[in-house]
């Protein structure tokens, strides 16, 4: 599946980037999340709890940030399994200043998940990760545009 | 007097349900044996990938796990892989790559089902995916992954096979004056009995005896597999079908957690009980249909026929494991010249295969005659919609006629006895068909979208004779051994297995007409491979015609011994008897007669001297030929115009069996044929998306009919006698589900064919239909 | 850590310790022993294992044992009374409605229940009704029949709907 959006975030393009650079930040807005092992600024594994339809599976993703080109253009890639289900998602995310205090980004993942999620949740697949892939970055702007110096909270 | 005696031809109620209504029935997971441990299986979530590593200790932590086995352990002892019925092979378990999603991957073994489904939790698979193919088209081009690498010849493309006379074929069509053609995709489907499969190994390492409990519906060929792979004995094997909760083809693969059950109890000294779960079953289970077919009539502009050619993409997943007679890779798909008189014809299949599940045949379809019969009737509804002819006329135009018998069809069959216009013309009476035909083109004038459908199918059953058939080399007989105590009561085993079908009540009925014994006074057993004769078991309708002879000759050969008896007896010359009223009479004086149960008497106390005692026979069965069923059914359905969906307003079955045993038991079968036969034609397929993810792996989504969508079905019957069948009968079970689908696509494409429409594959769901309403103009908001 | 757990099961008390995870159809199976209600799915789609919950129709795959503490459960086995088959029972043996045998029960429990509620349904009133359980082999034309027969039957006899604990209100599902 291939998602994209594009977010125009009231907040500098350099406080973005550093949001995004801080995996507690960015897993603050992971739907479902639990934990989060942190091995390296780069790499992380974040456990979340998510559900589509009748199948809920808790899935331990690899998370590692690639392509990284400050403060422009950043990638992640992340692997999880969960009993039965297997979850692969790329995405990239770009940033544009608008201004001193505007930044546009535009993101675009993809994802394929495998497995009982992808066979039992089938009919509702696309329009969940659709869903919860727009609440993530949705989640990461609202989280930017109050106070960034508020220290993100864990959970959603 | 003997009391009456409810032979064939009797509804007899059936022995069986005793046991039934009251919940007494034993299923495999009924089964409990002392010390019994469970197994589960974990699977794999892609369709195709690598298996870096395989950690268990998680899994083997949890208190109450023993074990967990994986292909490596397999491996070791020549087990990983296992042979197919189709002389392919096919994993037990993965030593390093999976190639269909839900394939067993790893099973865990522990003290409860709970603690077995938590551990396959706790099992950590690291794969490597790869690119799936799911398109049997892709997966022939060049550049497309290869999903069997172990395989010599490095392709997808599994066999070629062919049948008919492709020079006169094509000759016949470049002269032809009208030439129709339909490309048909016929889906995948699944059979889902509402039991799973499962079974309970039980290896007694004392005796050295393995007893399996499996849901099979061919007990014996699968005790000699068994003992081939294993290398245990044969007559160190007992398997045991206890009372199966349906069938359908289903029940007739080796499934691997069978396999592994068995290794583990070998390997733990405990029985070993797998039950799978209804989504393992529907997403790893063998499937049925999957057929690609590109098909063509050649006609006169008359309307007479003259040759039809196929071209069929067979998609057979990951394995070749179709449960075909070995020399027919696509079954008896060559039967598609049908009820009609071809000059010629011609067949071929290309079998492939891709990251799905393996199988074939599995959904009441005897072997493929479901698609062929699917093609020919789309193909003449098409050619009479081509020259405006009407669709029952052009039927009977180009029928083999009654007078014609034995036919020999275009592609080599030899039907044994018909009589097709009789069927149709039954079937139209008793629909009104003339008056449907009045119906629907005043409700066209109105723009109500009604529609009437025909079928008039030949069904190629009771597989089969030795000098074409066999399983795995197996010839294709069936047995019965028929035993007569001395108080006049009998024990019959048969080498099918019922799953459903009523044998307990129907082969008694068959020993009870033969030798004059009520029903109630015999007892039919099968499914246990310790005391039942050998028989390849029931399936693609073959019991009647084969077991049912088998008991009828072994009767015969009892009365003739018997005879002798009541000769003795009766102080006369065996010629001077003859076998009337159920009794043995002095020809011309019928008040010196005696019964069965006198003679059994005797064959105990009072045989002739130089004769042995008892009265007991056996037969094993080579049928001459296969039998030929048919039918004629009319459907008519009305079409909503604001959902797109198919309603069947009447359904008229009309079919031949010849003699039928039970006509209740014969109905009862023929109203779940054809409920199996709206369901793929209306409700049921299996996909899957590019990544091998198969979209209805549940119940949620992969929709059986309830009493709610199933019309009540109308039935009827001709009666044409197999000429060589002792009994004359010829078999049903699955003819319903073979004539069902096409009278019900004729019926929705007669509905829209004013539209131009002339063909919609099935399944037809409301969303197909109503998108073709649009497209048209016709759709009602 | 386990419940204890106690509720009658055609009229015979059963205790135990379960774990809270316990389905109610393990239990009648494993627990009490009685393996006339089967399992034919994993999605409460099939009605394989509908018993009666103080007297309404429930699959007990979707239940827990811990649920139904203090219940009055009827199954396959109870309808049978003093070796008088059950009217339903009856019924599907004279107008054949069952063949394989494997979703009957579930589907008489759920006939009884109908039964009781409306003593004289249509054909279409009893499809709905049973249009929780799924059957392959039949087809359902002889189980309308089967539920019709018995309908008729008690409504001749003015039999009081039985099995004993069917009849019992009250209590939750």
């Amino acid at each position: 599946m291939h998602f994209e959006g594009q977010q125009t975030i009231k907040a500098s393009q350099d406080a973005v980037w550093a949001f995004f650079m801080d995996p507690n930040k960015v897993a603050s807005c992971a739907p479902g999340f639990k934990s989060m092992e942190i091995l390296s600024p780069e790499h992380f594994k974040p456990t979340l709890a998510v559900g589509i339809g009748a199948v809920r599976a808790t899935f331990t993703l690899d998370v590692h940030l690639v392509d990284m080109r400050e403060p422009t253009h950043a990638g992640m890639q992340a692997h999880g399994v969960a009993a039965g289900s297997a979850v692969d998602m790329h995405s990239a995310m770009d940033l544009t200043p608008q201004s001193d205090t505007l930044t546009e980004m535009r993101w675009t993942a993809d994802v394929n998940v495998r497995g009982t999620i992808a066979s039992t949740g089938a009919r509702l697949l696309e329009s969940t990760a659709r869903k919860l892939t727009d609440r993530f970055f949705d989640c990461l702007r609202q989280k930017l545009e109050t106070a960034p110096t508020v220290p993100a909270s864990q959970t959603e | 007097m003997t009391t009456s005696i409810t032979g064939i031809g009797h509804s007899v109620k059936r022995k069986e349900d005793a046991r039934f209504l009251r919940g007494k029935g034993t299923y495999v997971d009924d089964v409990k044996l002392p010390g019994m441990l469970f197994m589960d299986i974990v699977r794999s979530p892609y369709a195709h990938a690598r298996i870096l590593n395989i950690d268990a200790s998680g899994a083997l932590a949890l208190p109450g796990v023993l074990a967990v086995i994986t292909g490596k352990d397999l491996d070791a002892a020549g087990l990983a892989w296992m042979p197919t019925l189709m002389g392919d092979k096919q994993m037990v378990l993965p030593v390093d790559r999976v190639v269909f999603q839900a394939q067993e991957v790893a099973a865990v073994i522990a003290t409860d089902r709970y603690i077995a489904a938590d551990a396959v939790a706790l099992v950590d698979v690291e794969y490597e995916p790869l690119t799936p193919v799911v398109d049997p088209q892709k997966a022939l081009e060049p550049d497309a992954p290869l999903v069997r690498p172990d395989r010599e010849n490095k392709t997808n493309h599994i066999w070629h096979w062919e049948a008919g006379d492709r020079a006169r074929t094509d000759e016949l069509f470049d002269q032809a004056e009208v030439v129709v053609k339909q490309d048909l995709y016929i889906p995948r489907i699944h059979v889902s009995s509402i039991e799973t499969c499962g079974c309970v190994a039980s290896f007694d390492r004392i005796s050295g005896k393995l007893t399996i409990y499996m849901t099979t519906q061919a007990p014996h060929p699968i005790r000699t597999v068994f003992s081939l792979v294993s290398g245990i004995p044969e007559h160190k094997i007992r398997v045991i079908s206890p009372d199966i909760g349906g069938g359908f083809g289903g029940k007739v693969p080796v499934y691997p957690g069978y396999v592994i059950a068995t290794v583990a109890s070998i390997q733990t000294g405990h029985p070993i009980k797998w039950i799978e779960d209804r989504s393992e079953n529907l997403q790893a289970d063998s499937f049925a249909r999957d057929y690609h077919i590109s098909a063509e009539l050649a006609a006169k502009r008359d309307g007479t026929m003259l040759a039809l050619r196929a071209t069929t993409i067979a998609d057979h997943g990951a394995f070749d494991a179709a449960a075909n007679p070995s020399k027919f890779p696509a079954g008896l798909f060559s039967v598609i010249t049908g009820s009609y008189q071809l000059q010629a014809a011609h067949v071929a299949v290309d079998g492939v295969y891709t990251n799905k599940p393996s199988g074939g045949v599995a959904y009441r379809c005897s072997f493929r005659v479901t698609e062929a019969v699917h093609t020919v009737e789309r193909l003449v509804d098409t050619l009479a919609d081509e020259l405006e002819i009407d669709p029952a006329e052009l039927r009977f135009k180009n029928f083999i006629q009654p007078d014609q018998f034995p036919y020999k069809s275009a592609t080599g069959w030899e039907y044994d006895s018909g009589n097709y216009p009789a069927a149709l013309q039954k079937a139209m009476d008793k629909i009104g068909y003339a008056d449907l035909l009045r119906e629907q083109a005043e409700k066209r004038a109105r723009g109500e979208l009604m529609g009437i459908g025909i079928s008039t199918f030949t069904e190629i059953v009771g597989a089969g004779p030795s000098h074409t058939f066999d399983i795995l080399g197996i010839k294709m007989f069936d047995s019965c051994e028929i035993r007569v105590h001395p108080t006049g009561s009998a024990i019959v085993r048969i080498g099918v297995q019922t799953q459903g079908q009523g044998h307990e009540t129907t082969f008694a009925q068959i020993v009870a007409e033969e030798l004059g014994l009520p029903v109630e006074n015999i007892t039919v057993e099968h499914g246990d491979t310790d005391t039942a004769p050998y028989g390849l078991g029931t399936y693609a309708s073959r019991s009647t015609p084969t077991a049912g002879a088998a008991t009828a000759v072994a009767a015969l050969k009892i009365r003739e011994k018997a005879k002798k008896i009541a000769a003795h007896i009766l102080e006369v010359d065996a010629d001077d008897l003859e076998w009337t009223n159920y009794q043995f009479q002095v020809k011309g004086v019928p008040s010196r007669a005696v019964t069965m149960k006198d003679v059994a008497f005797a064959a105990y106390t009072n045989h002739p001297q130089g004769m042995e005692a008892g009265l007991e026979a056996v037969d094993y069965y080579d049928p001459p030929n296969l039998t030929f069923p048919f039918g004629a059914y009319i459907c008519v359905v009305d079409i909503d115009r604001g959902t797109g969906e198919v309603k069947i307003r009447r359904f008229v079955a009309v079919d031949d069996c010849g003699n039928i045993i039970n006509p209740m038991i014969v109905d009862g079968q023929i109203h779940g044929g054809l409920t199996m036969g709206m369901a793929p034609s209306l409700l049921e397929a299996i996909t899957y998306d590019e990544d091998g993810n198969i979209q209805q792996g549940s119940f949620m989504d992969y929709l059986l009919p309830t009493a709610m969508e199933t019309p009540v079905w109308e039935t009827d019957k001709t009666c044409t006698p197999s000429p060589h069948h002792p009994l004359g009968a010829k078999g049903v079970g699955e003819s319903a589900t073979v004539g069902a689908p096409p009278a019900i696509a004729n019926a929705v494409v007669d509905a829209l064919s004013h539209l131009g429409v002339t063909h919609i594959d099935i399944p037809i769901t409301p969303w197909k239909v109503y998108q073709i309403l649009e497209e048209h103009g016709v759709a009602e908001a | 850590m386990t419940h204890h757990v106690s509720f009658r099961i055609n009229g015979q008390a059963y205790e135990a310790d379960v774990e809270p995870r316990l389905l109610l159809v393990h239990f009648i199976r494993e627990v009490a022993g009685l393996t006339g209600t089967h399992i034919g799915c994993d999605t409460t789609s099939c009605g394989a294992c509908t018993v009666l919950v103080n007297g309404l129709p429930a699959k007990s795959c979707t239940l827990l044992a811990v649920q139904v503490n203090g219940a009055e459960i009827s199954t396959v086995e109870g309808l049978e009374q003093n070796n008088q088959l059950h009217p339903i029972q009856e019924g599907f043996f004279e107008e054949h409605g069952l063949q394989c045998g494997y979703c009957t029960p579930g589907m008489m429990m759920t006939a009884v229940a109908l039964l009781k509620e409306n003593p004289d349904p249509t054909e279409t009133e009893i499809r709905q009704a049973i249009s929780g359980n799924l059957c392959r082999c039949t087809g359902y034309v002889n189980i309308v029949k089967s539920i019709q027969y018995a309908a008729k039957k008690m409504r001749d006899a003015e039999h009081e709907p039985v099995p004993v604990s069917a009849g019992a209100e009250g209590g939750q599902a």
